[in-house]
């Protein structure tokens, strides 16, 4: 039996909902087939008042064991470093984190508001709020770059906006059934399983990725998203074309430009107008190129992509 | 539009560029409000108006610029059909043209 707790900081429920949407496994094989006891979940949590406070202080004093401490949501500051703003079972939900955090065989981090600060800690980041370990690409966040808990593993990042509920819970499982310690992670903390191919890897534009055919449009079925449509799919590292959503799409696949939502940086340009689903440029040039790629090689291999494209490449060959 | 029609509107274009149609190839929309301010001029414009597209969209038959930029290069740029694919131009071009909406 592992003991799993769940929290909320500065959060909209969406890793929750995304959770429970499960289906490889699903939240409640976690419980039937994998004998993980959810001790207390925001949308489960069966305590109320003083009774969850008093699991709380029994989970801090070491009274009961905690395997898994799962926290969705920015660490919130606000207002001046009080945490004043975001109370939990009576006190700043804050310091429930550094005290949780300390007995934690496991700590992950669900969602980008957990991992980096996510669209709460976008400019101006009024709520002072921070990821678990990061503040976007900046190690430290609010439990700082040393921390390692209990098992000897930094936080474990599972991004997204939301996070893939398989990647939730086959994380959560890989814990639970004691294969933690097998887990590798990247200098973001993010499981190499899912984390290291691109959203690109999978995706049924690449070829006309390759061929430098754009989509002018969204939900257009020919057409790649990335020369218009500010697709982040060559630079983002996420399964979403491997482990699909709903067990049936993507964005990329159903026309819509992936917006990098694994990346400490999301939400990119702290969302200035012009810059959501727009390709930026200078004069006409990108400015974020796939990964590895310079703008030379970049416009040689634009050339010579397009001189080499077949006439079907130009063609909706989804429809007959 | 079939092909003979298309080929037919590609020779009256490269006649009216040849022939010295002054089009406004500056400003480069260097921004994106600025891009989406030369689409919303195009926008305003008769589908059917091509000398309009042509000056306001900034079309010459040569590269452009220090680093020659084409059409050829373009992500509007449909080869096989030799297109331009942007759908406020959607005009037949050749290759070797530009015109300042240019993206790659
Ligand atoms: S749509 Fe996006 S992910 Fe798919 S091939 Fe194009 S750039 Fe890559
Ligand atoms: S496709 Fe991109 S934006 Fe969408 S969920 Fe995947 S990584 Fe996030
Ligand atoms: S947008 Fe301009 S440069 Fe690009 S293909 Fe069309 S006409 Fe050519």
């Amino acid at each position: 039996m592992a003991n799993l707790l769940w929290l909320q900081g500065g959060a909209c429920s969406g890793n929750t909902m995304s959770f429970l949407n499960a289906e490889e496994p699903s939240a409640c094989d976690l419980v039937t087939d994998f004998g993980i006891n959810v001790l207390w979940h925001p949308s489960l949590g069966l305590e109320l008042g003083e009774n969850l406070k008093k699991m709380l202080n029994g989970l801090v004093s070491g009274q009961i064991p905690l395997d898994i401490f799962v926290f969705e949501g920015s660490v919130v500051n606000a207002p001046g470093g009080t945490g004043e703003w975001n109370r939990f079972a009576g006190r700043p939900m804050k310091d429930w984190v550094a005290d949780l955090a300390k007995v934690a065989a496991f700590t992950v981090a669900v969602g980008d508001c957990a991992t980096w600060g996510g669209i709460p800690a976008t400019a101006p980041n009024p709520s002072e709020s921070v990821g678990l370990q990061f503040l976007k690409r900046a190690s430290g966040g609010f439990l700082g770059p040393a921390y390692k808990s209990k098992a000897g593993l930094p936080v474990i990042n599972i991004p997204g906006c939301p996070a893939h509920p398989d990647w939730i819970t086959q994380i959560v499982v890989a814990v639970a059934t004691g294969r933690g310690g097998d887990l590798t992670l990247d200098e973001f903390g993010r499981p190499k399983t899912f984390f290291t191919s691109f959203t690109q890897t999978g995706c049924t534009r690449n070829m006309h990725f390759a061929y430098k055919v754009s989509a002018t449009e969204f939900g257009q079925r020919k057409g790649c998203l990335f020369y218009d449509l500010g697709c982040r799919g060559p630079m983002t590292h996420s399964p979403c074309n491997r482990v699909l959503w709903n067990r049936q799409s993507s964005k990329t696949r159903a026309g819509m430009p992936c917006m990098g939502c694994t990346e400490p940086e999301f939400p990119f340009f702290d969302l200035a107008p012009g810059t959501v689903f727009k390709t930026q440029t200078v004069m006409g040039v990108p400015k974020d190129m796939p990964q590895g790629v310079d703008k030379t090689g970049y416009i040689k291999l634009t050339a010579a992509a397009k001189a080499a494209s077949p006439a079907w490449a130009e063609e909706d060959i989804f429809v007959v | 539009m079939s092909i003979d029609d298309s080929n037919q509107l590609l020779k009256t274009i490269a006649n009216l560029l040849a022939n010295g149609l002054e089009t406004k190839t500056e400003p480069f929309p260097e921004t994106d409000k600025q891009f989406a301010d030369v689409l919303t001029e195009l926008r305003q414009l008769d589908q059917n108006d091509i000398k309009g597209k042509l000056v306001v969209g900034g079309f010459v038959n040569h590269p452009y610029g220090p680093d020659q930029y084409r059409c050829m290069e373009c992500m509007y740029y449909l080869v096989h059909r030799k297109w331009c694919d942007l759908p406020e131009l959607a005009v037949p071009v050749e290759p070797d043209w530009w015109c300042r909406l240019w993206r790659i």
